[in-house]
C-alpha cells in the first residue's frame, strides 16, 4: 500500500507544480518501498536526505510563484514550508542518533502535512494562480 | 625557430604576470594600510572605500542637484557669466555660494573618488576576465568625467577660465578637424561671442548627461549593483562638502580679460595636470599622453589576461528553474531561460560563461545543492567543476574527523580574505572556498546536527567589502531568515560565529575564534531540541543594509 495516496484535490492548476506534487509523493512512495524489500539497495538516510532536497526544491519553486504573483499570503504559506523542512530534518536526526526509524510516525506526519497543506495553502494559491 | 618564440612568449607572459603581480600586491598593502585606519574610525560597514564606485554616483547627484540652482541665476554671455557666479558668491552667499562650492567641490571629490575607484580595482584584481567590460567603459568615461570638468571651470570666466580656454583651444587646434583654428575665438575680447558660450553652456549640461548614461553602461552587466553608498556616508559626506563650502567658498581667480595674457593660475593639480604640459611641451606631446595613457589602461585587461576557474554548470535533472541562482548571482552570469528537456517546467537556470567568475555563490542559492543527499547522487541543479558540492561534502567530513574535544570548530572560509592556513589546529578545521556565500545554509546544519563539529565559523571579507560584492551580504540574509535558503529554523545560532575581516584581521580573527570556542566549552555538546530561537534572530549583529532581500525574479 501507498505511504500516500495522490488525490485530485492536491492539483494547484500550475503544471510545473502539479507534476512536481506527482512526483513528490511517487518518490515517497517508491522509495519507501524500495526501502521496505529484503536486502534493500539504499539505506533509510538517503531516503530522507532524497525526499528532504526533493521537497526543498519544489517549495523554492512553490515560492518563486507566489513572489512572482505578489500572493498575500506568501509569509504564513513559507513558514509552514520552513515548518516541514524542519519536522523533516528533526525525523532525519533522530533516525541518525538512535538507529530508529518510525515509519508509522513518518507517513502520518507527511500524509498529514500533505492533505492539510494541500487543503488550505495550496488550495488558496490555486485560486490565486488558476 | 617557432618553439623558440613560443618558449619567449611564455617567457614574457610570466615576467608581465610576475612583475603585475608585484604592483597590485604593493598597492593593496597601501590600500590596505589607509582602509585599516578607516575601519578603526568608522566601522566596516560605512569605510567610504569599501564604497567607492557607489560615491562616484552620489557625488555625480550632488553636482547635479546644486547645478541645476546654479543653473537658474547664471548668465550665458561673456558679460554675464563672470557677473552672475560673482554674484552668486558674494551677494548670495547664504545660497548661492554654497551651491556654487558644493558643484565644484564634489566635482573634485567624484574625480579623487573615481581615480581611487579605478586604482582599487587594479590592484584588487578585479578589471580582467569577464570584469574586462566595466574597465573598458570605466576608462571611457574618464573622458567625459573630465570634458565636464573643463566646461564647468570654463564657465565661470576668470583667469583660470582663460588659461583654460586659451590652452584647451591650443590642444584641439593641433587635431586637423577644425577648419578655422579654434584659439581664433579667444585672441581678444572681442572674438569671443555671445553663442559660444551659450555652446559652452549646452555642452556643460550635454556631456554631464552622456556621463550619467556611460556610468550606467558601466554597471549593466553587473546585478544588483550599488549606486547609492550607506546613508550614513551619504549624510556625513554631504555634511563634510557643506561646512567646507561655508568655510572655504569657492572664489573666482579675477575677471578673464583675453586683451592680457594670463601669467599667474593656480590649476589644480589632480584635474589640470595635463595643462601646464600642452603649454611647456606641445599639444601633440599631450595627445600622446592623454590618448596613449587611455589605450594602456584599455588594453591593460589582456597584458596579462586573466583565466577564470571553470564556470557553473546547471545539472536539467535537478534543476526545476526555482531562479534562486539567478537571484543571488552578482555577475548576471545565469539567466532563466525556457525549458528545454520536455519537463513540465516553465524555466531552466542557464549560465553564460563569459560572465561567470566561478564565485560559487550560485551554488549556495541551490536548494539541491545539500550535504544530506546520498554521495552518488549528490548532483546541484548547479554546480562548480572545480570544487562540486559532492567535493565540498568529503573536504567538510575529511576536516572534521580528526578533529577532538568540547570545541571543535569547522571555519568555512573564502580564498580572496584572509589567509586561513595558520588557523587550522588540534580542535580546529579549515575549508576554504571561492566565496563564503557558496556555501548552502545546509552545510552548517550539517556539520552541527550531526555532531560534526560543536561549531561552526564563517569568516570572509570585511563586511561591506566583499571580493563578490554580494557574498557577505547574501550570508547574513541566509543565516537571519531574510534570504533563501534559508538556514533552518531550529539550527542553534549560538554555534555559529561569524567573522567579516580585512586582510590585515588576523588578530581580531583569532581572538573571535577562542572566544567562540570558549562559549562552545560552556555550552557543552550539542543536543537537540534544545533551543528555539525565532528565525529572525541574526547571529552576527543586524545591519539596516543587510535588510534588502529584494528578489529578482526570472
Amino acid at each position: 500500500m501507498p505511504l500516500i495516496a495522490w488525490d485530485d484535490r492536491f492539483s494547484v492548476g500550475v503544471t510545473a507544480v502539479d507534476h512536481e506534487h506527482r512526483e513528490l509523493i511517487g518518490l515517497v512512495n517508491e522509495t519507501h518501498e524500495r526501502l521496505k524489500r529484503p536486502g534493500a539497495d539504499i539505506t533509510v538516510s538517503n531516503f530522507l536526505g532524497e525526499i528532504y532536497t526533493r521537497i526543498s526544491a519544489h517549495f523554492a519553486l512553490e515560492e518563486k510563484l507566489m513572489r512572482a504573483s505578489r500572493y498575500e499570503h506568501f509569509s504564513e504559506h513559507k513558514a509552514d514550508h520552513e515548518q516541514l523542512l524542519d519536522d523533516i530534518r528533526d525525523i532525519m536526526d533522530d533516525y541518525e542518533d538512535r538507529q530508529v526509524f518510525d515509519e508509522e510516525r513518518f507517513a502520518q506526519r507527511l500524509a498529514t502535512w500533505f492533505s492539510d497543506h494541500f487543503r488550505t495553502h495550496d488550495a488558496r494559491l490555486h485560486h490565486k494562480l488558476g | 625557430m617557432l618553439r623558440y618564440l613560443v618558449a619567449q612568449s611564455g617567457d614574457e607572459i610570466f615576467r608581465r604576470r610576475a612583475l603585475l603581480k608585484t604592483i597590485q600586491r604593493s598597492g593593496r598593502l597601501a590600500f590596505t594600510l589607509v582602509e585599516h585606519a578607516f575601519d578603526h574610525a568608522f566601522g566596516p560597514r560605512i569605510n567610504p572605500f569599501y564604497h567607492l564606485g557607489a560615491l562616484s554616483f552620489f557625488f555625480f547627484w550632488v553636482v547635479t542637484a546644486s547645478g541645476i540652482y546654479l543653473f537658474i541665476f547664471f548668465e550665458t554671455s561673456i558679460e554675464g557669466a563672470y557677473r552672475s557666479v560673482e554674484y552668486l558668491t558674494h551677494e548670495q552667499w547664504y545660497l548661492g555660494s554654497v551651491a556654487r562650492s558644493l558643484h565644484r567641490y564634489a566635482s573634485d571629490a567624484m574625480v579623487i573618488v573615481v581615480l581611487l575607484h579605478l586604482a582599487r580595482e587594479f590592484v584588487l584584481d578585479r578589471y580582467r576576465g569577464v570584469r574586462w567590460y566595466a574597465w573598458i567603459t570605466g576608462v571611457l568615461l574618464l573622458w567625459f568625467l573630465y570634458a565636464s570638468g573643463i566646461g564647468g571651470y570654463w564657465l565661470v570666466w576668470d583667469r583660470l577660465a582663460q588659461y583654460i580656454a586659451v590652452v584647451t583651444a591650443e590642444w584641439f587646434d593641433w587635431l586637423p578637424i577644425f577648419g578655422e583654428p579654434m584659439a581664433r575665438n579667444f585672441l581678444n575680447n572681442a572674438a569671443v561671442s555671445d553663442r559660444f558660450f551659450s555652446l559652452l553652456s549646452f555642452l556643460h549640461i550635454g556631456i554631464p548627461l552622456f556621463l550619467l548614461l556611460g556610468m550606467w553602461i558601466h554597471i549593466l552587466r553587473i546585478s544588483v549593483a550599488k549606486t547609492n553608498p550607506p546613508r550614513a556616508i551619504m549624510i556625513g559626506t554631504l555634511l563634510a562638502l557643506t561646512v567646507l563650502s561655508a568655510l572655504y567658498p569657492a572664489l573666482s581667480q579675477g575677471p578673464a580679460d583675453l586683451d592680457t595674457v594670463v601669467s599667474v593660475v593656480r590649476p589644480d593639480w589632480f584635474y589640470l595636470a595635463l595643462y601646464p604640459l600642452i603649454d611647456v611641451w606641445s599639444p601633440g606631446v599631450a595627445w600622446g599622453i592623454a590618448g596613449g595613457g587611455t589605450l594602456l589602461l584599455m588594453i591593460l585587461p589582456w597584458l596579462p589576461r586573466r583565466r577564470e576557474a571553470a564556470a557553473a554548470v546547471v545539472s536539467l535533472p535537478n534543476c526545476n528553474g526555482c531562479g534562486r541562482c539567478f537571484a543571488d548571482c552578482p555577475y548576471s552570469a545565469v539567466i532563466m531561460l525556457p525549458r528545454t528537456d520536455g519537463l513540465p517546467y516553465d524555466s531552466q537556470a542557464s549560465v553564460n560563461p563569459d560572465l561567470c567568475t566561478a564565485c560559487g555563490i550560485c551554488v549556495g542559492a541551490c536548494p539541491t545543492a545539500t550535504p544530506f543527499r546520498r554521495k552518488t547522487e549528490l548532483i546541484a541543479g548547479i554546480d562548480m567543476p572545480l570544487l562540486a558540492i559532492r567535493t565540498i561534502r568529503e573536504k567538510t567530513l575529511t576536516a572534521t574527523t580528526k578533529l577532538e574535544g568540547q570545541d571543535r570548530v569547522l571555519v568555512y572560509g573564502c580564498q580572496p580574505g584572509i589567509d586561513l592556513t595558520g588557523l587550522a589546529q588540534k580542535g580546529v578545521g579549515v575549508l576554504t572556498l571561492p566565496c563564503v556565500a557558496a556555501l548552502t545554509p545546509s552545510f552548517i546544519d550539517f556539520v552541527i546536527t550531526r555532531h560534526h563539529a560543536d561549531g561552526v565559523m564563517l569568516v570572509g571579507c570585511a563586511a561591506g567589502d566583499c571580493y563578490h560584492r554580494l557574498g557577505v551580504d547574501w550570508t547574513e540574509q541566509r543565516l537571519a531568515g531574510q534570504r533563501d535558503p534559508y538556514l533552518r529554523g531550529r539550527v542553534p545560532r549560538e554555534r555559529i560565529a561569524t567573522a567579516w575581516v580585512a586582510p590585515s584581521g588576523a588578530k581580531r580573527l583569532t581572538q573571535a575564534l577562542d572566544a567562540f570556542r570558549s562559549r562552545l566549552r560552556d555550552m557543552g555538546p550539542y543536543q537537540k531540541g534544545g533551543s528555539l530561537p525565532p528565525p529572525s534572530a541574526s547571529p552576527s549583529s543586524n545591519h539596516g543594509e543587510v535588510s534588502d532581500a529584494a528578489y529578482r525574479l526570472g
